[in-house]
């Protein structure tokens, strides 16, 4: 803030116009607040020149998207600000208009005098002097002094030169201040939507090693991605995976993807088949989307322990299996996207079921197809093939790694999705896996008895012998111990997971809750020369179970442990 | 709807010691009593000795109970023993390293003899 009594107010004094243009410069550059300073810019203008009243009009579009000349800040007897004219009206539209200073000496002799607002308001406008705000040939508006206070109430040809020196100064200022306005926007819009765009990719699933089978990228064309991939492990082994592309590429495609995506986890997590999650999906979507769009899906589920695949397909490009001999074979989708309408009778698509045998099955989407070089065509599901016959030697992620880079490569984009389920990396396994048990508790002390007598029996029934029986039956009851104690905190009504089955020699528990994520980390196990109560149990299931892995629930909440025991 | 316990006690005083036979399971949901009758016992200045026979399950925190109650009769001095300790229990103290802080004795005749 300057001190006002610093600077000269005699009237029309010429002696520093130089500080007022400063002192606007400088509140223009410091202040977010433009309104405020246009305000006291012309109360300083007025004062400074020594004129009876002031106002700066800007140029703005109107409701009806017209251009209208608006009074944005004012002073003197009368308060203007508010007051609309068309671009061409009275002597601030002639300003601006012929991008010239203005000098009226008596109003009532000039033809676009226009006296309605000075008989609104009881004001006596005699002389006006008005400048026009100009930046870089764009014309903002222009201001407006009415009735010079001292002499003969006229202004002076020092009060003009004086009021354009400023108008063009606080023109610029105002221009600046828009611009960084304008930029703030932005930057503040682009951060959005980077976080949008980091929430999302926190949606994609962790990339597992080999020999995991699965292998997915995505690279969205803006920070945000209407396309999406996924996979889950059920607990008997399966695992269901999907890639979807939501029409349209904004913020609202984003949305729906994400709500796609979640109903996808919810609606697999139980086993159901292809063709019915996705005649699932349709119909959830149908009861909420925005009319006009849509989503396109290809769903598959793996059985590692049979090698086949079960596929299903709503409005998506062709699903692609390449088999053990380099033949190429294509699924097309059986259905309409989903989003538009019920799907055609029996309200799923067909599936269908193919033995890997060692060969591969690709499902992306048409960002892929359609990426295109300079001077060349759309690569197409045939360029696709022949892509990934040239890279068939990498292993699943570098090979999907290779081909995104080479499409990005071939420049301007839409957003790349692809899925991989190589059937090379997932030998069929002769394993028999024979489900034991299946339990979902509140996850409260006292359902514990329960679980424990009921994983005992699931153990037998497995052949395992009393001393390997108990060590499971230890090993889960601590597992959920450390559920209720740090994943819940001893909330009530939290709820935990227990499924059992028998894969071969082997035993897999998988013990899932729906906590905040819990960092295993913090549930290591304590040194053991530190004798004192608690923080024993994970170190008991690491000491009990011959594997004990903590598998990424994501999205949504929740922590999920596989623990494997050998059968003795 | 009433559910049978799964652990029980008993407190006996044979001369200037107490000893409590737990039974049944000392887990999550069992293990609070089991340390409030301990530590009541170590706070009234006896001898503690602790009967497992009957256990058929503990796990970590029917184990910190005993390490609680442990530590609280060290502080006060006095005597803290475990007797009987049934096979499925004992393998639960050696997976916690505790066989080795714990005095163990094959039965309660032999740890009131010692006492």
């Amino acid at each position: 803030m300057s001190d006002r009594a610093a600077l000269p107010t005699e009237p029309g004094a010429l002696a520093d116009p130089l500080a007022l243009v400063a002192e606007l410069s400088g509140a223009f550059a410091s202040t977010g607040d433009v309104e405020a300073t246009i305000q006291r810019a012309v109360e300083r203008i007025t004062e400074h020149v020594g004129a009876e009243g002031g106002a700066l009009f800007l140029f703005e579009e109107g409701a009806d998207g017209a251009r209208e000349l608006v009074c944005r800040a004012s002073t003197g007897p009368v308060r203007i600000t508010g007051l609309r004219l068309s671009p061409t009206q009275g002597i601030v539209g002639r300003c601006c208009e012929s991008e010239r200073l203005q000098h009226v000496r008596d109003v009532r002799d000039d033809p676009n005098w226009e006296p309605a607002v000075d008989a609104e308001t009881g004001f006596t406008t005699r002389s006006i002097l008005c400048a026009p705000l100009i930046v870089q040939d764009e014309r903002l508006g222009a201001i407006e002094l009415v009735n010079k206070q001292s002499g003969d109430g006229l202004f002076a040809p020092g009060d003009a030169r004086l009021l354009e020196a400023l108008a063009s100064s606080a023109a610029l200022a105002l221009h600046d201040a828009r611009i960084t306005a304008r930029l703030l926007e932005r930057e503040l819009l682009e951060r959005e939507v980077q976080v949008a765009g980091e929430i999302q990719r926190s949606m994609l699933p962790v990339a597992r090693p080999a020999p995991f089978p699965l292998a997915g990228v995505n690279v969205p064309a803006r920070g945000v991605s209407g396309d999406f991939y996924d996979w889950l492990e059920l607990p008997d082994g399966r695992i269901v995976f999907c890639v979807g592309d939501v029409s349209g590429k904004g913020i609202d495609a984003a949305i729906l993807m994400a709500k796609t995506a979640s109903l996808f986890r919810c609606i697999a997590r139980d086993g159901t088949d292809p063709g019915p999650i996705l005649g699932r999906l349709n119909d959830e979507i149908l009861e909420t989307v925005t009319r006009g769009m849509f989503v396109t899906l290809a769903v598959g589920r793996l059985d590692p322990g049979h090698g086949t695949v079960r596929l299903a397909a709503a409005g998506h490009p062709p699903t692609l299996v390449r088999d053990a001999d380099g033949r190429w074979h294509e699924i097309p989708s059986g259905a309409p996207p989903l989003g538009i309408g019920p799907l055609p009778e029996p309200g799923q698509p067909p599936e269908v079921e193919l033995s890997l045998a060692g060969g591969s099955v690709y499902l992306f989407t048409d960002g892929v197809t359609e990426s295109q070089g300079p001077g060349e065509g759309m690569l197409g599901v045939e360029g696709l093939r022949h892509a990934i016959d040239e890279r068939i030697a990498l292993p699943a992620r570098a090979r999907l790694d290779a081909l995104v880079a080479s499409l990005r490569a071939r420049g301007p984009r839409d957003d790349l999705t692809l899925l991989v389920v190589d059937g090379a990396s997932a030998p069929p396994e002769q394993a028999d896996v024979v489900p034991l048990l299946s339990l979902r508790f509140a996850a409260r002390p006292e359902r514990l008895g329960e679980v424990r007598d009921a994983v005992a029996e699931a153990c037998r029934t497995a052949g395992c012998q009393e001393p390997c029986t108990r060590d499971v039956v230890l090993a889960v009851d601590e597992a959920c111990q450390n559920v209720i104690r740090h994943a819940y905190r001893g909330d009530p009504d939290g709820e935990i997971e227990v499924e059992m089955s028998r894969d071969g020699e082997r035993l897999v528990i998988y013990l899932r809750d729906f906590a905040p994520r819990v960092d295993p980390e913090a549930i290591r196990p304590r040194k053991l020369d530190d004798v004192r109560p608690g923080g024993l149990g994970t170190h008991f299931i690491q000491e009990l179970m011959d594997e004990e892995t903590y598998l990424d629930a994501s999205p949504g909440p929740g922590n999920l442990l596989r623990m494997v025991k050998r059968i003795g | 709807m009433t559910r049978e316990s799964r652990m029980t006690h008993e407190i006996r005083h044979v001369d200037a010691t107490a000893v409590v036979s737990l039974r049944g399971e000392v887990d999550l949901e069992h293990s609070p009593a089991a340390r409030e009758v301990l530590l009541s016992c170590v706070r009234s200045g006896r001898s503690l000795i602790v009967d497992l026979s009957g256990v058929e399950y503990i796990d970590s925190s029917g184990i910190a109970s005993l390490v609680e109650a442990f530590q609280e009769s060290r502080k006060r001095g006095s005597r803290f023993s475990l007797a009987a300790v049934s096979p499925s229990a004992l393998r639960v103290f050696e997976l916690a390293r505790l066989d080795r802080v714990f005095t163990l004795h094959p039965s309660l005749e032999e740890a009131l003899a010692d006492g």
